[in-house]
């Protein structure tokens, strides 16, 4: 992988690099289906999905009997005991503890009944919460305060991984690096350059099968997974993860076979290796070594507009407002993304109007594409007819982080918007040190526009359009700070509908409320192409399975590489 | 005796170098550092979880008194935890050694043969030997340390190259993978270490065999071997341990950041930049502070060998 994760103590496991080692090391109740595409959810610690009451307020979920947690000093007598429903309302009770520094509370903030009580009381862990309840060891019930379609979705994230109480009593904030789980492995080492895991010598018996993985023979059967039918995960007795930041390492280290799998095709080499884009395929040579897949992202990468900037955004003049609107317009209209598609994205990324993505399932692949189409002239025209000129067009202030991929970023922006009649001088690049600092400068809304990527949580729509919704303002998600009010009110209606075709009209119609008001200029998913060695039966993933996929691997017996051996790259 | 209390008047005179060192960048840290607070945050804060993590870091506490702490911290050597969870001298104790068994092979080396090239060169000053030692060297300061690796690292250790050794990665538990891992680095090092080392002694020991004391003993007939030794050497030592002993907190502390990066070794280097990028203070406080002590100790034992190579050098 490309990062080290900071921690793997599941109430801070904020980013892809922590949960593909949590997820593996700690069970959530839900995972998702390995090779269903869209991504589809499954049991994977619960025995089933849960039972929802008729008012969609109260989930009971049962557990599966028998599962222990690794074998530590943290327990008794150092076996690890039984996984039981106290041990997930502990677990959610620590994302509401703020010594835990806990970054997953906002999925169930507000949401789950007297857990922010519980909270705003002291985080006291003696004291019960209204909404959690172990009705027994092996079932628990939820109760909301109001429904909530994504909740089942939310179990499946890092985390609610489900902790042990001992674990964190005896390693406290050591739990960061030496994970005490049910999953299946276990922590071996873990240091800025690697993790090593072993398999749970205890994990469930669960053999594979494939229907129920959403196995899709046309697509998948190169991948050779149909050899894990019936056989109980994890197939490997080691795993290890090699954090290589540096593309040309990542790259000799693969093609010499020290990993067997790389997780995204460097820039540089895809002219060297790639045969075509659409489809990905490989040179002859690569071919006969390498699997590969071109994976569109879960995510994806877009500016908005803030409209706290009276130069852009709300103004008290009317009519300065309404001018802004067309000003926003128009750089929108300038905006090319097809070359940046190809610039940056091997022209292999997905680029589509509004903010519902590819990869969501109530993506709406008929919407006019005119806002990702370029049209310099219709930009030009729009700001003349609107009066605005060289002169006083506002200065845009466009913030990234150091380093010379985002100044190459700037200057594209910068040589479209002057096409479009922006002088140079008003277009400006503001820098910031790290990922930290520009977080800071968005949400505390002092940057004009907001140019970032985002990754689904889950596969719903939902969590896109969130991403608008009033409420959510600065400090929120909202970069925007967009406010309309007919959309945070269509947002509050579907967000207590189940998936549904009257809930994926409503987020149709709030998709063109963005477009129709030019608050982003939006958006592209870009594509990953993942490549691994022959002797590997993986289809991987870096989304919204994530590191989900890790138990599945298997490897072919081969003497170039060790039976017993796998290295996620 | 004379010698102790040289030492402990030294030490003492260096604790304002670490109240300056530290204070300064604790001040850098804390104005001009990464904020961790947003790191820390989930993807939908709200103003009391912010407030909640900035108490959580202290940073709402007054820069005076997040300075005392600091200060504290130096004296029971006790920093707290990283924000991985784990104690910072723990992270310590994992990191400095391997960053010194990493480092200090190349370290040695590069001393040791950048002297013998120099002697070298120096002997046959402006012959083509010397002109040749002298062009590799400003070809070995001239290219990027970045493009030294990448290119050691292809032609050595990939399959597109040799395939001699692993491309990346750590392990020191045989002293056979031990050298497996460690040679590419070295090299590496050296090759870009050299450059400078050698020019550095050349110059030194060109300007000792000027002297008149040289011009003397060869009026004497004293065989070069013995003048090269006892002359020039010897006279050129106070030079060689300054420059020797004033890399040593480096190679300690600051390891190596591009070579542990693009090797993938747990070493300090790696885990000072991952705190800088980040903004972990306590491992940045943990640094700073260990790198101004051993500077100080530096200077005093520097101060110790002059006397014990020279001395005409008094100790006051």
């Amino acid at each position: 992988m490309d990062q080290a994760p900071t921690t793997l103590d599941p109430v801070q496991g904020s980013n892809i690099y922590a949960n593909f080692v949590i997820v593996n090391a700690y069970d959530t109740l839900y995972s998702y289906q390995y090779l269903a595409r869209p991504y589809l959810l499954k049991p994977n610690l619960a025995v089933d999905f849960p039972v929802v009451s008729p008012d969609g307020l109260t989930y009971t979920i049962r557990l599966k009997k028998g599962v222990r947690f690794v074998d530590d000093p943290c327990f008794a007598d150092g076996r690890g005991r039984e996984v039981v429903a106290d041990d997930f309302i502990y677990s959610l009770k620590r994302q509401f503890d703020p010594e835990n520094q806990p970054q997953g509370a906002w999925l169930w903030q507000g949401r789950i009944a007297g857990l922010d009580e519980w909270k705003a009381a002291g985080s006291d862990y003696a004291q019960p919460v209204t909404g959690l309840r172990a009705i027994d060891d092996h079932t628990l019930e939820i109760r909301l305060t109001r429904p909530y379609p994504q909740l089942t979705a939310t179990l499946a994230q890092g985390y609610s991984a489900l902790v042990p109480r001992e674990a964190v009593e005896k390693y406290g904030k050591g739990l960061g690096v030496r994970p005490v789980g049910s999953g299946p492995f276990r922590l071996v080492s873990y240091d800025t350059a690697r993790v090593v895991m072993e398999r749970n010598p205890n994990y469930r018996q669960e053999p594979v099968d494939l229907a129920a993985e959403g196995y899709n023979p046309a697509t998948q059967r190169f991948s050779g997974v149909e050899a894990l039918q019936g056989r109980s995960p994890p197939f490997v007795d080691r795993l290890e993860f090699n954090f290589i930041n540096e593309s040309s390492a990542s790259w000799s280290s693969f093609t010499k076979g020290d990993e067997v799998q790389l997780t995204v095709l460097p820039i540089e080499q895809i002219d060297r290796v790639l045969a075509s884009k659409r489809p990905v395929t490989l040179r002859p040579e690569y071919a006969a070594r390498y699997h590969v897949y071109g994976g569109l992202e879960a995510g994806f990468v877009f500016t908005a507009f803030n409209m706290d900037y009276p130069d852009f955004g709300y103004n008290p003049d009317p009519e300065r407002e309404r001018r802004n609107k067309t000003l926003r317009c128009a750089m929108i209209k300038g905006y090319d993304w097809e070359a940046r598609n190809d610039s940056w994205y091997f022209g292999l990324g997905e680029y589509f109007p509004g903010i519902i993505v590819p990869a969501s399932p109530e993506f709406d692949p008929s919407l006019s594409r005119a806002s990702v189409t370029r049209d310099v002239a219709g930009a030009r025209k729009l700001l003349q007819d609107n009066g605005w000129t060289a002169e006083n067009l506002p200065t845009v202030v466009y913030g990234t982080t150091a380093g010379t991929t985002e100044r190459l970023f700037f200057e594209q922006f910068r040589a479209w918007l002057r096409d479009i009649g922006f002088p140079r001088e008003k277009v400006v690049q503001k820098t910031y040190a790290n990922f930290g600092d520009i977080s800071r400068a968005w949400k505390k809304s002092q940057l004009p526009l907001v140019a970032k990527g985002w990754g689904l949580d889950y596969p719903d729509a939902e969590n896109t359009l969130q991403l608008f919704y009033g409420p959510n303002a600065s400090p929120g998600s909202n970069d925007a700070n967009w406010k309309n009010p007919e959309y945070d009110r269509l947002y509050e209606e579907s967000s207590v509908m189940q998936p549904s075709p009257e809930r994926t009209a409503l987020y149709h119609r709030m998709n063109q409320i963005v477009l129709d008001d030019c608050v982003a200029i939006t958006g592209i998913s870009r594509t990953r192409i993942y490549l691994w060695h022959k002797n590997v039966i993986a289809v991987p993933d870096r989304e919204i399975l994530g590191g989900f996929w890790l138990k599945y691997v298997d490897l072919l017996p081969e003497p170039a590489v060790s039976p017993t051996l796998a290295k996620g790259g | 005796m004379e010698i102790l209390q040289y030492a402990l008047r030294k030490l003492l005179a260096g604790l304002p170098l670490i109240l300056g060192v530290t204070l300064v960048s604790f001040a850098l840290m804390v104005y001009f550092g990464p904020d961790m607070t947003y790191q820390l945050l989930g993807k939908n804060p709200t103003p009391e979880q912010i407030l909640e993590v900035r108490q959580q870091l202290g940073y709402d506490q007054p820069f005076l008194q997040r300075y005392l702490v600091f200060l504290g911290e130096i004296v029971t050597f006790d920093f707290g935890v990283a924000s991985t969870g784990e104690p910072v001298a723990t992270l310590l104790a994992k990191t400095i050694p391997v960053s010194l068994i990493l480092i200090l092979p190349g370290f040695i080396l590069g001393h040791v043969v950048g002297l013998l090239l120099a002697l070298a060169a120096a002997y046959w000053r402006g012959s083509w030997p010397d002109k040749l030692i002298m062009a590799v060297a400003v070809i070995g300061m001239s290219v990027s340390f970045l493009i030294v690796i990448i290119g050691f690292q292809i032609v050595l250790s990939s399959s597109d190259g040799l395939d001699l050794f692993p491309v990346r990665g750590w392990n020191a538990s045989s002293l056979g993978n031990y050298l497996s891992y460690v040679t590419v680095p070295t090299l590496a090092t050296m090759f870009v270490a050299l450059g400078y080392d050698t020019r550095f002694y050349r110059s030194v020991i060109v300007e000792e065999m000027t002297r008149d004391h040289v011009r003397t003993s060869r009026a004497f007939g004293l065989p070069e071997s013995r003048i090269l030794l006892r002359n020039i050497l010897k006279n050129c030592l106070i030079p060689f341990i300054t420059r020797v002993m004033f890399s040593i907190p480096q190679v300690a502390i600051g390891g190596a950041l591009l070579i542990e990066s693009y090797f993938g070794i747990p070493g300090i280097g790696k885990a000072t930049y991952e705190a800088i990028v980040t903004g972990d203070q306590p491992v940045l406080k943990a640094v700073v502070s260990l790198t101004a002590i051993l500077f100080v100790l530096v200077v005093v034992l520097n101060d110790i060998l002059y006397r014990v190579v020279d001395p005409r050098v008094t100790l006051k």
